[in-house]
């Protein structure tokens, strides 16, 4: 498969402190990459410097094989191909869900507004935003709503991947189900995705690769079944048990479609 | 004693300079939101050299009372060779001197609209510009209705000082009426009428606005 996204030693430091500590990992084509790992280990850093809302200090980030880190790249060129997703959704707050997806087609996409309107209501209906929500402000849809809307935003962009920030974070336990269940849709229709995640069910599920990020550094990387069952690195095997007391990963495993 | 006879024969006097005040009013809050906008976009986005020159300017129009630079202004544009007539000048001093006080309001709501809608707005893929133009002003705006209203009735008042550069408005037809007919407090307290009273209806239109505009979960400051 091709590869769409590289990242090569990549570091950002913020103060005295180093967040992203060389960091080097790849996404094909269709691929569903999950990041897991503690709090703090400089995640959501690493998506921020990927889409370049973050300039990282040194090292490398390739877009279809093209060097976006590279000086003379236009940020807003690049984030035009990379969808983002944050863990608060982040939705335009005076449009609606249907004017949320809308804007960045006519505003961004420059598509003609009865094409942009084909695009958003199908990027909605592929998140399971019906009709009846699309004329809703923010505040009038749930947790779960909203964080679909910002997923159709990304998509309607046909980005070459899509970044998700902890996604289901700022979710109760049922709203968490529908994101999921969205994302795994995603994955089966081929779209290319780096989630940052502590849903380990979602990882066993759903991922192709599992990368786990500790202290600014992906210490193991690998297929789901081998980071989550049998983990080669110590720091990453008592941070799965510990998770696994709280999820059941055998069950998700288990239920995996082969 | 308020002499009624005085009020009445010269009230149409009085009253035709209410249109010059209302243009002052109208057309410098017009001018000063537009160069409020501006420089608030500037002195929030703009790069550092900008960010301090369009600083420096606002605190220096709001150091100055109107007075002063509307005779600055009224006497200082001849030198730079542009020769004004007394309205259009008093529509520029009122003008620059509300977009000082603007920008302050604008600056602090498009602090309150917060990191994050700019964020998932270059997250998007929007550049600075449309990323300010389509989501952070127009929520900082709907923020900064009371304020931008507020300083509309300041303005407004603002406008009798035009007065001294010998614009025909509403405060000047007052003074005129009491020299010529030696009647101070007749005609000044119809002015004030007229003033509180397009304050007044200037406050309750705006209440109707506020609610037109509201977006359920997006302050809108209804009084």
């Amino acid at each position: 498969m091709k590869e769409v996204l590289r990242v090569v030693d990549l570091r950002k430091r913020f103060g005295g402190k180093e967040v992203v500590r060389g960091v080097t990992l790849t996404v094909r084509e269709g691929e569903t990459k999950v990041v897991i790992g503690p709090s703090g280990a400089g995640k959501s850093t690493l998506l921020r410097c990927i889409n370049l809302l973050l300039r990282p200090d040194s090292g490398k980030v390739f877009l279809d094989g093209e060097e976006i880190t590279a000086p003379g790249v236009d940020p807003v060129k690049v984030r035009q191909r990379v969808g983002f997703v944050f863990q608060s959704f982040n939705l335009f707050l005076h449009m609606t869900a249907l004017e949320n997806v809308l804007i960045v087609l006519t505003k961004v996409k420059k598509l003609p507004i009865h094409e942009a309107l084909r695009v958003a209501k199908e990027a909605l209906q592929s998140v399971g935003i019906g009709e009846e929500h699309w004329g809703k402000y923010p505040a009038q849809l749930s947790g779960g709503q909203q964080q679909r809307v910002a997923i159709a935003r990304a998509l309607a962009m046909e980005p070459r991947i899509i970044l998700l920030d902890e996604p289901t974070s700022a979710l109760d336990p049922e709203l968490i189900v529908e994101v999921m269940q969205v994302l795994e849709n995603l994955s089966k229709r081929g779209v290319t995705m780096l989630v940052v995640t502590h849903e380990l069910g979602f990882a066993a599920k759903v991922a192709d690769s599992v990368a786990f990020m500790d202290n600014g550094q992906v210490i193991e990387e690998g297929p789901p079944e081998e980071i989550l069952l049998n983990p080669r690195n110590p720091r990453v095997a008592s941070f799965i048990t510990r998770l696994w007391e709280l999820y059941d990963i055998k069950d998700a495993l288990a239920s995996r479609e082969r | 004693m308020l002499e009624l006879n005085v009020i009445l024969r010269y009230a149409p006097l009085i009253l035709s300079g209410f249109s010059n005040t209302l243009i002052m009013t109208v057309s410098g809050v017009m001018l000063g939101l537009a160069l409020g906008a501006a420089s608030a976009f500037a002195e929030i986005l703009g790069p550092r050299p900008l960010q301090v020159v369009t600083s420096t300017v606002t605190h220096i129009l709001r150091g100055i009372p109107l007075l002063v630079l509307l005779l600055l202004v009224f006497y200082g544009l001849p030198l730079l060779g542009l020769q004004l007539p007394p309205l259009p000048t008093a529509v520029l001093a009122i003008g620059v001197r509300s977009g000082a006080y603007q920008s302050q309001i604008l600056r602090s709501a498009i602090e309150a609209v917060g990191s994050a809608q700019l964020e998932a707005a270059y997250a998007s893929g929007m550049d600075k510009l449309t990323a300010f133009r389509s989501v952070v002003l127009p929520q900082a705006l709907r923020l900064s209705l009371p304020g931008l209203v507020n300083e509309f009735t300041i303005v407004l008042k603002d406008t009798s000082m035009a007065y001294v550069i010998g614009v025909t408005e509403m405060f000047t037809q007052a003074i005129h009426v009491a020299q010529v007919t030696l009647d101070y407090l007749a005609p000044l307290t119809l002015t004030a009428l007229v003033y509180l009273l397009t304050c007044l209806t200037v406050s309750i239109v705006a209440n109707r606005l506020y609610r037109r505009l509201s977006i359920p979960g997006l302050g809108t400051g209804v009084t």
